[in-house]
């Protein structure tokens, strides 16, 4: 989509003492950017839960205080967003897949998550790519608890992939055979979605 | 931010009026007083009038009145996707 | 009649004018003008040498009775991309990406009538204020108010230009509304636009008004909220929401 250059314009930036960390085509921000596909849904503590379903043995849900029982750890990692910003050591505390999976009996044939939101959102992630360190489930941002225009009470947190996986609102995950796409994926999003392979688009 | 503010996330809700030039592009005339019938509540509202997020991955247009997704628009570099299932239909003047 | 394809084209700065000390008039000569209607807007599109653009949307100030040129008011956003750009780096003579114009939901003429009520906070006036300027061109007698919310006084867009209409007495009224600091010696409204204050000035018009809302959308969402409350029909309503900036 070309344009007229316009002058004098710079657009965003990419400083050099940052360059290695910042995925292709991504611009350093040091704000939070707000970015949502509907209202910040107001669910009460009292009401929520955290399912694990679907392809596992039997499914298992925690309540707001049990969830806060869970082990917990801290984390310190960069996050890209497919519209093209990237925040570098964001920090969070929050409770492992890793954790979350020792619940429960994931069937062999249950090979990809599907989590789900307040609000009717979903994303499709592999388990091989949640388990190992490498997801969590967050509900604490800088030391504080996980504001509601960013996700909370809790969200998804899957730093090596673009932030869209990265489920505000989260209820649960759902185990499936097969990787359907969820809300972007199915709309013209990459099915995986890498920053370091620029995955933005199916195609791609 | 102001005490009274209560959501960042209501206040960068923006209407349709946003998207008025994306959807004239994709339906080459004006959309913004075409009316959506949402399919989850049956009401009418004009697609000028439906809440709109838009700074995300895509455009989300939902009902005012039960918040459900009437329609999402995506653009990539080389497709424009629309998906209006939220919309039991959509009815416009004719034109022409 | 079939409608132009919407396309970019080049406007050119012929004029920057400063309105208050946030915002600032942008008029651009356009070699496609074609005349808009009072409320609707024109995108406006920034590329960066390295191919990154971006976009944004702004209402147009100027009433269609302006040839050949359309007047943009923008309020700078202090952490904004393309606002800042606006204000700090454009100049007369350069060249900007515009789109338009767009929009048929929000907009008002004067074959429409009225009783017309116009409520707006911060550069929610923009449009509205193409819609006053556009009664005045075609020297509509059509009974308008308008219920101005600012922060201050200062803040007031257009206020000389919409004091001499109101002093013109054709019909117009204009009412302001200060959530921060009003004038010295004030004695009008110091508070947010809330249902008491739409009742009164909505009063001689009642359930006949024809309602343009405008500005950040928790303005927007409060008084089209207390408007239906008020058993106006919805149809009688149009709304145009701009996103966050507090009023």
């Amino acid at each position: 989509m070309a344009g007229l250059i316009s002058r004098g314009f710079l657009g965003r930036r990419r400083p050099a003492e940052v360059e290695n960390r910042l995925p292709p085509g991504q611009y350093l921000v040091t704000d939070f950017p707000v970015l949502s596909a509907g209202p910040t849904p107001h669910t009460p503590l009292e009401r929520w839960s955290f399912t694990v379903e679907g392809l596992v043995g039997s499914p298992v849900t925690w309540s707001w205080e049990e969830f806060q029982k869970l082990p917990t750890q801290t984390y310190t990692v960069d996050i890209s967003c497919v519209t093209k910003w990237t925040k570098l050591d964001t920090r969070w505390l929050g409770v492992s897949i890793d954790t979350l999976l020792k619940a429960v009996q994931v069937d062999p044939a249950g090979r990809y998550v599907m989590a789900y939101s307040d609000g009717g959102y979903t994303t499709n992630l592999p388990l091989e790519e949640m388990v190992n360190g490498q997801a969590f489930v967050a509900y604490q941002f800088d030391d504080k608890p996980l504001d509601p225009v960013h996700g909370g009470p809790a969200r998804l947190v899957v730093p090596h992939l673009y932030f869209w996986k990265s489920a505000k609102w989260i209820r649960g995950l759902r185990f499936m055979e097969r990787n359907q796409p969820g809300f972007w994926e199915s709309l013209g999003y990459h099915i995986h979605g890498d920053p370091w392979k620029e995955e933005r688009y199916s195609g791609d | 931010m102001d005490r009274d503010e209560p959501d960042m996330n209501t206040a960068l809700m923006v209407d349709g009026n946003a998207v008025a030039g994306q959807l004239e592009q994709i339906f080459g005339r004006d959309m913004t007083m075409t009316i959506a019938r949402c399919a989850g509540c049956a009401r009418d509202a004009q697609l000028g009038a439906l809440m709109a997020f838009i700074r995300g991955p895509g455009v989300v247009l939902r009902c005012p009145a039960c918040q459900n997704a009437i329609a999402r628009i995506v653009e990539t570099p080389s497709a424009i996707y629309l998906e209006a299932r939220g919309a039991a239909y959509l009815r416009m003047t004719p034109q022409g | 009649m079939v409608q132009p394809v919407l396309e970019w084209q080049a406007g050119r700065v012929t004029a920057i004018r400063p309105e208050t000390r946030q915002t600032k008039s942008f008029t651009f000569a356009l070699p496609k003008w074609m005349a808009h209607r009072p409320g609707q807007h024109y995108d406006v599109r920034l590329t960066a040498p390295d191919g990154y653009q971006t976009q944004r949307s702004y209402s147009i100030a100027s009433p269609p009775e302006r040839l050949r040129e359309i007047e943009l008011t923008v309020e700078r956003i202090p952490d904004g991309e393309v606002s800042p750009y606006l204000h700090d780096v454009l100049m007369q003579g350069d060249e900007l990406e515009v789109r338009g114009p767009i929009g048929g939901y929000f907009v008002w003429d004067v074959r429409l009538g009225g009783p017309l009520l116009l409520v707006g906070g911060g550069s929610g006036v923009v449009p509205l204020m193409a819609m006053l300027r556009h009664r005045a061109a075609q020297h509509s007698t059509v009974p308008t108010r308008m219920l101005y919310s600012s922060r201050s006084a200062e803040d007031v867009i257009y206020h000389d230009e919409l004091d001499g209409m109101a002093a013109a007495s054709d019909g117009f009224e204009a009412f302001y509304t200060f959530t921060r600091q009003p004038p010295a010696g004030w004695t009008g409204y110091r508070r947010r636009i809330d249902a008491a204050m739409l009742a009164e000035v909505i009063k001689p018009f009642d359930k006949r008004a024809r309602v343009y809302v405008c500005g950040p959308t928790l303005l927007v969402e409060a008084v089209a909220n207390a408007l239906v409350e008020m058993e106006l029909p919805i149809e009688q309503i149009r709304t145009e929401r701009f996103g966050p900036t507090g009023v």
